[in-house]
């Protein structure tokens, strides 16, 4: 599904990613670990098609496409899906009209077509109940006056609402308590089936307790520096990520 | 020079009994001193000579009589409000109580009104100059005593032929409030000057305007807060949108007087300009004569925020489309402090209607 080769990228002339190689197919769950500063976030933007990173070298294709070739809103219509580290307040568009108008898009993009209202209301109702949220939000600007757990549960929403094929999740359980983070991980579970795939950006082991992934990598300096199965996440929670310097220091 | 018979023309048309000696001098104070000329700094920008090519028949003055006596005219278009119109709001809200009512006085082409907030007082105002009227003035003196809130809206949704010209002064009183907003939507050519004179300890000014001229509207705003007692605070946000080959202009002076120690104030004017033929003059002025203050004020000229835009189109939303739901973030921040929950509603639809991109903006609610 997602297929990265040698990526490299930098920021304000400043050189972030140094060489990434990541294979993700449908179905399967993957987490990226690493301490701040390593490109985890970066390498989510990038993914989603924030426009401050330039790419150096190497590709990205999703499916068939060239991924970077896409502008956000079209990468949005094929699938991808970046639940945001920090999400964005929008004061004065009520969620309704946000998620109408994202899902709408969308299926206008991919030549479907548009969902009636009462059919919108129905679909959208069914999904914030799935997230244990209060209906009355919709009606409240997007994400305006919503605390940080709050915030990170309506991300959720929205990626239920929408239904992408590749769910990039940048840190979507920092800030949660230990029910949000559930409903949350619930919720992810959710949508995890054969034909979707998961990148999960974390610094914790706990979301991956709810959410078990097939492939944990350590990401440090701009590059994998080690991949592994469930175990590697556990390692590194005893551990942390000193026991890795060295190979780091090799990769570099 | 432009002529301005016609002013004395729809004067002398008037019933008899509507041409009082009061109204007539007036009108020739007016007629004596004319239009004010762009050479005024104040009216740099706003060019009123289309006035005087008004028909007599658009002026409307007031052809009631009135009870006004002969008093003195603080410029031309004080004179001209005062000769035009009969009269208009003259209340008092008596002390302690809360009207539950917005006031919204009749809508006539020419309006004068005074009203006074009792000790205690709260009240609601709602001055609109919307409509297609060809011209219309409304002139108010609003007096807040001790401990009084008024929460003032003015509205101008004019058609694309409206001229107007509105100033309101408020003198607000120890521990009294005035919470005002202003929207401009449309209209042809119109002034708005707003006059807060924060006269005791503890008065304070919360303010916010939206200005959004389209077609070849000129919309301009003038306010003055003058910090003239200690303790004072003024908040003032004004925010403009301006598309197709529209003007809008807005000058605010906030003046803090020698005695008027820890004043609290800020000023911020945004805004954003939709097409490369529209034109937004706007210029904080601040003067300071007193030495223990907190004042801060800045005007941007804006871009809409890079992380909403990003976020919206990250979830499939179209650039464009993405635009006009960030212009309307962009002008929420100033009509969320609109309280009747229908006067927000109804200007907020208006609003979305003349934003680029508004019908599928409607279509979405």
């Amino acid at each position: 599904m997602l297929d990265i080769q040698n990526l490299h990228a930098r920021i304000d002339g400043k050189d972030i990613l140094k060489g990434i190689d990541l294979r993700i197919n449908a179905g399967e769950v993957h987490a990226i670990m690493g301490p701040n500063g390593s490109g985890k976030s970066t390498l989510s933007k990038l993914l989603a098609g924030h426009e401050d990173y330039t790419v150096t070298q190497g590709s990205v294709r999703f499916g068939d496409e060239d991924l970077l070739e896409l502008d956000p809103e079209q990468r949005a219509a094929k699938g991808i899906f970046l639940g945001f580290q920090y999400p964005v307040e929008i004061p004065g568009v009520s969620n309704m009209v946000f998620l109408k108008a994202a899902l709408n898009a969308q299926r206008k993009a991919r030549g479907e077509k548009e969902l009636e209202a009462a059919d919108f209301i129905a679909w959208v109702r069914h999904r914030v109940k799935q997230m244990k949220m209060d209906s009355a939000m919709l009606s409240r600007g997007v994400n305006e006056g919503f605390s940080g757990g709050e915030k990170k549960r309506n991300e959720i929403l929205q990626m239920l609402v929408l239904e992408p094929k590749l769910m990039v999740l940048d840190e979507t359980d920092s800030g949660l308590d230990i029910d949000a983070l559930k409903i949350v991980s619930d919720g992810i579970n959710l949508m995890r089936s054969k034909e979707r795939a998961v990148l999960l950006v974390t610094h914790y082991q706990r979301l991956l307790d709810y959410v078990q992934p097939d492939f944990v990598h350590v990401l440090a300096g701009g590059r994998i520096v080690k991949s592994g199965g469930p175990d590697l996440a556990r390692e590194l929670e005893e551990k942390g990520y000193g026991w890795l310097q060295n190979s780091v220091g090799q990769a570099a | 020079m432009a002529t301005l018979e016609h002013f004395r023309s729809a004067f002398d048309a008037l019933p008899e009994a509507a041409r009082t000696p009061a109204r007539r001098a007036a009108l020739y104070a007016f007629l004596e001193q004319g239009l004010p000329p762009n050479t005024l700094e104040d009216w740099q920008y706003t060019d009123l000579a289309p006035l005087s090519a008004l028909t007599s028949e658009a002026l409307r003055p007031d052809a009631d009589a009135t009870q006004m006596g002969i008093e003195s005219f603080a410029d031309s278009l004080d004179a001209l409000n005062r000769a035009f119109a009969a009269g208009g709001l003259d209340r008092s809200i008596a002390a302690n109580t809360k009207l539950e009512e917005p006031l919204r006085p009749e809508n006539r082409a020419h309006q004068r009104h005074r009203l006074k907030l009792e000790r205690g007082a709260e009240a609601t105002l709602i001055l609109n100059t919307s409509g297609d009227m060809p011209f219309q003035t409304i002139f108010a003196d609003i007096e807040l005593e001790a401990g009084s809130r008024l929460h003032l809206i003015r509205i101008s949704d004019a058609g694309a032929d409206a001229h107007r010209l509105t100033r309101v002064k408020l003198r607000v009183a120890r521990d009294a409030c005035a919470d005002v907003v202003t929207v401009d939507l449309g209209g042809k050519l119109s002034r708005h000057d707003l006059h807060v004179d924060l006269a005791e300890p503890g008065a304070s000014v919360y303010l916010h305007g939206l200005y959004a001229p389209v077609g070849k509207g000129h919309v301009d705003n003038h306010t003055w807060i003058e910090h003239r007692a200690p303790h004072c605070i003024s908040r003032e946000s004004f925010r403009g949108i301006a598309r197709d080959q529209a003007h809008a202009v807005f000058n605010g002076m906030i003046r803090v007087h020698k005695d008027a120690q820890k004043t609290d104030s800020e000023q911020r004017v945004a805004n954003l300009i939709l097409s490369p033929g529209a034109e937004i003059n706007a210029k904080p002025e601040l003067e300071i004569y007193a030495d223990d203050v907190k004042c801060a004020h800045g005007a941007t000229f804006g871009q809409l925020d890079d992380q909403a835009m990003f976020y919206l189109r990250s979830r499939g939303v179209p650039e464009a489309l993405a635009r006009t739901l960030l212009t309307c973030t962009f002008a929420h921040e100033v009509l969320r402090h609109i309280r009747p929950d229908g006067v927000r509603e109804r200007v907020t639809k208006r609003l979305l209607r003349q934003l680029p991109g508004g019908e599928q903006m409607e279509a979405l609610q």
